[in-house]
């Protein structure tokens, strides 16, 4: 599920919603179980479907350890336009966000620990464009991909922004993860919300990081999600909590939980894969997710929990952020605030993932 | 001597001088005020009228095309930029956004006045314009800019009298969309008056398709915009052009600077003529005060200080000359724009009045120019202060001037040389784009107009006065032979003004002669229909090529235009209906007409494209027409003075067979004999129905050349002012001299002259003065007058032709000077009558 509030997003302009219109409800198709997805075709977009999205997040060791990075390519099928025959129509509308988190170094320079972002938008065909055989998706000069070379496959991000840039290859150590039921990965109570998950944890990261002009040689640790849906979000929901770890020794774990208005969980669940590739999947009574810690921004004034207990069957484990205040605000397609973030994750089991926390500035609307 | 405790006593008495001055001179003082300040005005005026015509033009540039870092578009505007070009350069690095817009112009709802629809992309236009941005309304029937719905400008609005939610039908051409308005545009400039959907409806509706009209780029803030630019250039295709802010501007000051430095020129005539007028003031008053200073002197005034006193007067009046000049400009600045517009009747922007803001260092730079300009006038006076031998002064008054005054041929070969020298000034190409050798020429003519003045004043009265005259008359013929400074100093006024009135008067009546032949070759059709800015509906060409069509032969045209250089006006393209072998049938050709050697595109350029581009007719041409280059031959080069940026005509035939979509929107008509009226009730309803416009040939050309009129009236009143200044130039030159001889006409009322006899000695003189000046003036002005026709124009506007001297008007004119010129004489004749004989001769040694 999850990410991006694109998906909520009246577009650009308050009144400009790119909700389904009423007149002409289009059909997407639904997500359902016992599809089999077929590699590197899925890699691809699947544009009939109301939204898609393709993501990595990562943790670098050099030039900096706890140096986050997020990369995020973002497909909606608002249903307007559909009529249209023009090749440039607004039928597929394409979103990306990246962000930095960089940590500062606390004992050379005073400088603090900061989190850049920047995003673009556009339309499909005018400017940016996606394939709908493998993963290659882009906004302008902005591109995630996935290549064959003779040494192996592997993604390239590409990202530019005044204040930070970046370019690396994402090397695979293992193979593909799919999310729940062979990557149907239910959202909700009912079969309708639901999405087509897959993952690719522990990706050797390679490239160069530029920031504040400094181009610097950068290696570490990426995870990469494809998801795309028609419907997941439950109508009592407000928002939802993700974690995404890769874990020390080569394990990988997933726990989300959708939250209602009261933070009550309406729905959870989790993945774990352990070194060995022994996959093991839990519902919604073994996940829990409890506040230890809370953060109060000064800017949206909303309070996130950086720092929780989740429980997942037998396993208890931390979350502790890199820093305190990773909290977003996209202003494209609208004003929406949340927080994501490189984490540590400590108890049970150790590593580093990204934690994001949606809903808490104010209602999630999809 | 003076010394340091005594500087503020002099201070006192520079103030005392100058109060004094002010005080006796009272009228001559105020006029010299008046010229400077009437420079300094028009100057300033000038400068501020264009810079907020400028600002005007950018403003409205800006406000739909917005502040891209550059411009990827066609050159020709029937062409467009291929989607796949836009998608490829979105990719750059450097390329933050691209901005893509399809812009068209349309009538709602078969209005006769079209609008600009601007299709754009809401992802990509935040960045590059965000006062393009739409704003959706609640009662908008469509969801968002992505349905479909249109977004009108708040003026656009008003003036339609429709509201969110409303219906409308959008037309261009065969085209029709039937759309409702989904909201407005906050952002747009009160003026504007278009609208603005989502690019992929507009594409859908009026095209191109798989094209855009022009991508507007924002680069990535440490891209570096030349460096990307040259790497760009070289891998656009041949059809597409870059262009970057800075061409935009260029443009716009190309658009308009000749006509500005023109005006300019004129602003620098009333400057000069300022300066005149202070030196010939302070020229008198310097004679006037000759004792005064020498007696100062004595006292130990150093001549320096007698140097500095002069130039301080000087000062005196051209610091309030003008800061009344740069009210005056202000004034005349807002006055011109509401009557004329921002180009002064010129024609090249639009017709909005823009708003006029003074800034300071323009301010400051115009009050210096009026200050240096009365120094300048004052500088020779007082040199001639400085060095006067204060002995003589003390004893018989100001020593006019020492040197010899014989016929010599020294005094001969100066005007003769400064002659020669703008003969061959005439013959230079023009520099930097303006006829600037032109200017220098005009300027040496009037100088070695000036220069001969005491030769030929010299020769024909001194040659006059040994004939039998009355005792007046030849006493007046006397005083003008051998008084050569004050005589020359009377007389280069009128010189100067007199010469720069008939020139303009000459050059503008060759030209509204040309273009009145101009205007009977380029319009040999009874009627004119055009509709504006779209193609002419298909059902009217269909009705038009009935038999019942009341017409005898109608001719159809295409306009469009090129982009040649980015930096340059854009040339028009004219698509036209006539015959290849016979072009001069329709076009005015200036030159042989010749056809290609081998099977190619023919054009025949305008006299400016001949002239801004460098190319003559049997030569090729490169034009980029529809998306390609097109290696074209120039079949001739026909007179336009409409388009001043260049034009090519094409026939339809080359055209059609280049690939081109043939779109008329320009029809020639002629009505079957006898039937205009029939024919022009045959059209009524189309017009009507589709918003076009009808002229016949009689009322195109009473427009055009009231339009020519129009733009020449800042001429007009500029060239009155001149001669005003002239004339009151030898008024008060006259008077000085009047008072310099107060002894030797004081004899002479002593020895019996009466009042009437003296004043007509010195109107008679007065006269003399004038006529000299007149002939001279004449002269020079006739030579100025082919100097602006056959150099400045061609150099500054790309246009030429025949000199055309309006010979009754020149010589009306000399006499209404001449008459006035006597009538100004009074004033001095009145002082030389008023002067007390007894105290005057008792005054005398």
């Amino acid at each position: 599920m999850r990410r991006r509030t694109f998906l909520s997003a009246p577009l650009l302009l308050p009144a400009l919603t790119l909700a389904a219109p009423a007149r002409a409800p289009i059909a997407y198709p639904a997500v359902g179980a016992g599809v089999r997805l077929a590699f590197p075709r899925d890699h691809g977009a699947h544009p009939d479907f109301r939204s898609e999205w393709w993501y990595v997040t990562g943790a670098l060791d050099s030039p900096q350890a706890d140096t986050g990075f997020q990369l995020t390519f973002f497909r909606s099928r608002p249903g307007t336009a559909e009529a249209l025959q023009s090749p440039i129509a607004a039928r597929q509308i394409l979103f990306a966000h990246a962000a930095l988190t960089v940590p500062g170094e606390r004992l050379l320079h005073a400088e603090r620990a900061r989190l850049l972002h920047a995003e673009r938008a556009a339309r499909a065909n005018l400017g940016a464009g996606f394939s709908i055989v493998d993963c290659d998706v882009h906004i302008g000069a902005w591109r995630m991909s996935r290549e064959d070379r003779r040494s192996g496959e592997l993604f390239r991000l590409q990202m530019q922004s005044p204040q930070f840039s970046y370019d690396f290859t994402l090397t695979p150590s293992q193979p593909l993860l799919l999310q729940g039921d062979g990557g149907y990965s239910r959202k909700g109570n009912g079969p309708e919300l639901a999405s087509y998950y897959v993952s690719w944890p522990q990706l050797q990261v390679d490239g160069t990081l530029i920031v504040d002009g400094k181009r610097q040689v950068a290696s570490g640790r990426a995870w990469f999600d494809h998801e795309w849906s028609t419907a997941i979000l439950d109508g009592l929901a407000v928002g939802w909590d993700w974690l995404g770890v890769n874990l020390d020794g080569g394990g990988a774990l997933m726990a989300f939980r959708m939250r209602d208005a009261r933070r009550a969980t309406l729905f959870a669940h989790a993945t774990w894969r352990d070194a060995e590739g022994r996959v093991r999947q839990f519902d919604a009574a073994d996940v829990s997710f409890t506040p230890l810690r809370n953060w109060s921004s000064a800017r949206s004034g909303a309070s996130y929990p950086v720092q929780m207990e989740i429980r997942i069957g037998e396993l208890t484990l931390r979350t502790r952020p890199v820093l305190d205040d990773q909290e977003l605000s996209a202003s494209r397609p609208t004003a929406v605030v949340y927080w994501e973030g490189l984490v540590h994750v400590e108890g049970s089991l150790s590593g580093r993932g990204y934690l994001e926390m949606t809903g808490y500035a104010g209602r999630l609307r999809l | 001597m003076i010394t340091a405790g005594n500087r503020s006593a002099l201070g006192t008495l520079a103030w005392w001088l100058i109060r004094a001055q002010f005080r006796s001179r009272r009228a001559a003082t105020l006029l010299s005020m008046l010229a400077i300040g009437l420079g300094v005005a028009l100057g300033y005026a000038i400068h501020l009228i264009n810079d907020a015509a400028l600002a005007d033009f950018a403003r409205a540039m800006k406000s739909v095309q917005g502040d891209p870092d550059a411009v990827i578009a066609a050159r020709d505007s029937a062409g467009s930029v291929p989607l796949a070009d836009i998608n490829q350069l979105a990719r750059d690095p450097a390329v933050l956004v691209v901005a893509p817009v399809i812009e068209t112009r349309v009538r709602i709802d078969d209005s006769p006045i079209p609008v600009s629809l601007i299709g754009l992309d809401v992802f990509s236009a935040a960045a590059v314009m965000p006062q393009l941005m739409p704003r959706h309304d609640d009662r908008a029937v469509l969801d968002n800019i992505f349905a479909g719905g249109v977004y009108a400008s708040p003026t656009l609005l008003e003036r339609l009298g429709l509201r969110p939610g409303d219906a409308l039908t959008l037309v261009r051409g065969e085209q029709r969309w039937r759309t409702t308005i989904s909201g407005d545009l906050p952002a747009t400039h009160p003026d504007e008056q278009l609208l603005v959907a989502d690019i992929a409806w507009v594409q859908q509706r009026f095209g191109p398709a798989e094209a855009v009209s022009e991508g507007r780029v924002r680069l990535a803030p440490d891209a570096d915009l030349s460096t990307w630019r040259t790497t760009l250039a070289q891998r656009l295709p041949a059809g597409l052009l870059i262009r970057a802010a800075d061409d935009d501007s260029a443009r716009l000051s190309n658009l308009s600077r000749a006509y500005r430095v023109n005006l300019n020129v004129l602003a620098l005539v009333a400057l000069l003529t300022g300066a005149f007028l202070v030196f010939a003031t302070q020229l008198t008053a310097v004679a006037q005060r000759s004792t005064q200073f020498a007696l100062l002197g004595v006292l130990g005034l150093s001549p320096r200080m007698r140097l500095l006193q002069v130039l301080l007067e000087g000062l005196a009046i051209g610091l309030p000359g003008s800061l009344l000049g740069l009210s005056l400009g202000y004034i005349l600045a807002v006055a011109f724009t509401q009557l004329l517009g921002g180009d002064l009747g010129g024609g090249y922007f639009s017709d909005s009045a823009p708003l006029i803001v003074p800034a300071l260092v323009p301010a400051l730079a115009f009050l210096a120019l009026g200050c240096l300009a009365s120094l300048t006038g004052a500088f020779y006076p007082a040199y001639l202060n400085r060095t006067q031998a204060l002995a003589q002064a003390l004893t018989s008054g100001f020593s006019q001037r020492p040197a010899a005054i014989v016929a010599s041929p020294s005094r001969l070969a100066l005007p003769a040389l400064l002659a020669l020298a703008a003969f061959a000034l005439a013959q230079l190409p023009p520099l930097f784009e303006l006829p600037l050798a032109g200017y220098a020429t005009i300027a040496l003519v009037l100088a070695a107009g000036i220069a001969s003045a005491p030769l030929l004043t010299q020769t024909m009265f001194g040659w006059l006065s040994e004939r039998p005259l009355p005792a007046p008359q030849r006493i007046a013929l006397q005083n003008v032979a051998q008084a050569p400074l004050m005589a020359q100093v009377a007389a280069s006024g009128l010189i100067v003004s007199f010469a720069l009135t008939a020139s303009m008067v000459i050059m503008v009546s060759s030209f509204r002669v040309a273009v009145d032949h101009w205007l009977d070759h380029v319009l040999p059709a009874p009627l004119y229909l055009r509709s504006k800015a779209t193609p002419l509906p298909q059902p009217l060409l269909d009705a038009l090529a009935t038999p019942d069509a009341p017409f005898a032969r109608i001719e159809r045209m295409a306009t469009a235009s090129l982009t040649l250089d980015p930096r340059r006006p854009k040339v028009a393209l004219l698509v036209r209906e006539l015959e290849r072998d016979n072009p001069a049938a329709r076009l005015p050709f200036t030159g042989p007409v010749l056809t290609p050697p081998v099977a190619m595109p023919l054009v025949w350029i305008s006299e400016p494209m001949h002239e801004i581009y460098r190319v003559g007719a049997g030569e090729t041409l490169r034009l980029p027409l529809l998306g390609r280059e097109v290696d074209v031959f120039v079949g001739g080069v026909w007179r336009d003075y409409a388009r001043q940026f260049g034009a090519v005509v094409i026939s339809r035939d080359d055209y059609l067979s280049l690939g081109g979509d043939f779109q008329p929107t320009d029809l020639a008509l002629w009505p079957l004999p006898g039937q205009q009226s029939v024919a022009v009730a045959w059209l009524a309803p189309p017009i009507e129905r589709y918003g076009l416009e009808l002229a016949d040939s009689a009322a195109i050309r009473e427009l055009s050349l009231s339009i020519f009129d129009k733009s020449f009236a800042v001429t007009y009143a500029l060239e009155a002012a001149a001669m005003l200044i002239g004339l009151f130039g030898l008024a008060v030159t006259l008077a000085a001299s009047v008072w310099l001889r107060a002894r030797e006409l004081a004899t002479l009322a002593a020895l019996g002259f009466d009042r009437r006899m003296l004043s007509t000695a010195v109107m008679l003189e007065g006269a003399l003065i004038a006529g000299v000046g007149l002939l001279i003036g004449l002269g020079c002005g006739v030579a100025i007058g082919s100097v602006l026709t056959h150099v400045v124009n061609p150099q500054a506007f790309h246009w030429r032709m025949p000199l055309a001297i309006p010979w009754p008007m020149v010589v009306a004119g000399a006499a209404i000077t001449l008459a006035a010129a006597v009538l100004a004489s009074r004033y001095a004749a009145r002082q030389a009558t008023r002067l007390a004989v007894a105290q005057v001769l008792a005054s005398a040694q």
